[in-house]
């Protein structure tokens, strides 16, 4: 294993550490509940919207604070949940009048704790409530599931909601525009190669030289099949069928498309996917007014992408148009 | 009707701590005839850090230190027990805040909430093979004791005796919930590690309090020997 890393278990702070150093006027960091905050805090007068998963999915969670996204995320260890304490210290330390709407990703441990620390919150006084997102269309239940899993389509939830949040809108508004996206976002994505968890030392699954996982899981589970690797414009096709027939999506849709890296995977052969994804979008006259293209959901340095498409209507084009700003910034 | 001091409350925590830890790698070997052999350590792990930090645990009420503690099972303890555990702890504490003592009664309600709280967070009920079939009937037995003389020494030492009774009852079913559900028959003629160390547990409490028992099925006699 070759990673830039110290002491492994210290791995996941001394990141949020740089994330937090990098952007002082941005963001707070609680080491202890590795929580990280909006600096300007909760406002009353708005809902606030908060997430929180395992590591090794950055920029997803905590790189996803900021005014109109997120206003606060905490991490757990590389793809283990986060703590009990650790969630409800972050709907504590984003309670506002307003609500909290806690964002989840639909993984039994992610589940299980958001769940105990909704619960401890609420007897608090709190007014928070939780939604699930679960867009991976590869498989029905998985090793970390009961269900579909919760991967890139998260960030358009997000986006979504924290757009809607700022505008001012009630816990009840923002909760039924996570499932206005949840319900038209569908995601599916390949692997290439494995990734290593700082902490294991050795990759999560083997994967061999000319293979790849089709529909696998943010943190290597299986997806629906092992194949050969293929051109480039086979792989697109095949998760653009499964993605649009999913929904489904249908002519005359304007959608958002997003092709996204799984971490080790250069921008250059995102855009070649790119270039398929858009081709077949106008080809099953969709009209593709938004596109995202780079990492927003990785698994650590994992080879491969995900095909994101999102059905849009007029409230969701305004509230993806709206300014936010975030810690993944690149300008 | 005697009241149950915090104190009282905190020793039995303290004395939970002792078990599980002397019982860590009994629980385990236990876990490892039907489980995946963690049982004892995972236990062990959260109870571990209860005790070392027990000066740290806010004591200002019942129901601040069984959340604090529900919060470090849930975060210590590995596994699907952490937040099983963890959510008996925080049912509990939810029913305590602000109490510095307690009836016979508040802790029959208390444990009924923690049963609903398990019941809802692993989806399992009475006969899956799980603490559950231990803390059902522990829990009708408080319930009646409460609701009759209202001897809390009597309720504790037929509770560990309703424990006890539980691992020969569940012996041999197949277990349907938690790891052991996934090796199906191979689960059937093994106490559920589960129950044992419930019983473990409500046997040391009542030793602790001076009504020593004797236990009937034989992995509860080794682990209170």
């Amino acid at each position: 294993m070759k990673k830039f890393v110290n002491d492994p278990a210290q791995f996941v702070p001394e990141f949020m550490k740089g994330i937090a150093l990098a952007n002082p006027d941005l963001l707070d960091f609680n080491a202890e509940f590795q929580m990280i905050t909006r600096k300007s805090g909760p406002d009353n007068g708005k809902v606030s919207v908060v997430q929180g998963s395992g590591s090794g999915h950055e920029p997803a969670h905590v790189m996803a604070v900021g005014p109109g996204m997120l206003t606060g995320a905490c991490q757990g260890a590389v793809f283990a949940a986060p703590a009990v304490d650790s969630c409800y210290e972050t709907i504590k330390a984003c309670a506002s009048d307003a609500g909290v709407l806690v964002l989840v990703n639909n993984y039994q441990g992610d589940r299980m704790a958001w769940d105990m620390a909704t619960e401890m919150a609420t007897a608090e006084g709190i007014n928070a409530r939780q939604f699930w997102i679960n867009d991976d269309v590869a498989v029905e239940d998985s090793l970390y599931t009961v269900g579909r899993r919760g991967v890139a389509g998260n960030f358009f939830v997000i986006k979504a909601c924290g757009a809607a949040a700022e505008q001012g809108k009630s816990l009840d508004e923002v909760e039924a525009i996570a499932k206005k996206v949840n319900d038209n976002v569908r995601t599916m994505g390949i692997a290439l190669t494995s990734c290593i968890p700082p902490a294991k030392g050795t990759p999560i699954f083997e994967l061999g030289d000319d293979e790849i996982e089709v529909g696998v899981g943010i943190h290597g589970e299986p997806g629906r099949r092992r194949d050969k690797i293929k051109p480039a414009d086979a792989l697109t096709e095949e998760l653009f069928e499964a993605v649009a027939k999913d929904v489904p999506f249908n002519s005359g849709d304007r959608v958002a498309i997003m092709v996204n890296g799984l971490g080790g995977t250069p921008i250059t052969e995102l855009y070649v996917i790119y270039a398929k994804a858009h081709e077949l979008a106008e080809a099953a006259g969709f009209t593709v007014v938004r596109n995202y293209v780079g990492e927003y959901c990785t698994s650590l340095e994992m080879a491969g992408a995900s095909l994101t498409i999102l059905r849009l209507d007029a409230e969701l084009e305004a509230l993806l148009d709206a300014p936010a700003e975030t810690a993944a910034r690149i300008l | 009707m005697a009241e149950i001091s915090q104190a009282q409350i905190e020793r039995a925590i303290r004395t939970t701590c002792a078990t599980v830890l002397k019982n860590e790698l009994y629980f385990s070997d236990l876990d490892g005839l039907a489980g995946d052999g963690d049982f004892g350590t995972s236990l062990a792990t959260g109870f571990r850090v209860i005790d070392k930090d027990w000066d740290e645990i806010p004591k200002t009420d019942i129901g601040a230190m069984l959340l604090k503690i529900s919060m470090l099972v849930s975060k210590h303890v590995g596994g699907s027990s952490g937040p099983i555990w963890g959510t008996g702890f925080m049912k509990a504490a939810m029913l305590t805040r602000g109490k510095t003592a307690i009836t016979l009664q508040d802790l029959a309600d208390m444990l009924g909430s923690a049963i609903e709280g398990i019941q809802a967070r692993g989806g399992a009920k009475l006969g899956d093979k799980t603490l559950l079939d231990a803390l059902i009937p522990v829990h009708e037995t408080l319930k009646a004791h409460a609701a009759g003389d209202g001897d809390l020494g009597a309720a504790l030492c037929e509770s560990a005796a309703a424990a006890d009774a539980a691992i020969d009852e569940t012996r041999t079913l197949v277990a349907h919930r938690g790891r052991a559900s996934q090796v199906g028959e191979r689960s059937a003629n093994t106490p559920d590690p589960g129950i044992v160390a419930i019983a473990t547990i409500l046997h040391d409490w009542c030793k602790d309090c001076g009504f020593p028992m004797e236990a009937t099925a034989p992995e509860l006699a080794k682990a209170i020997a």
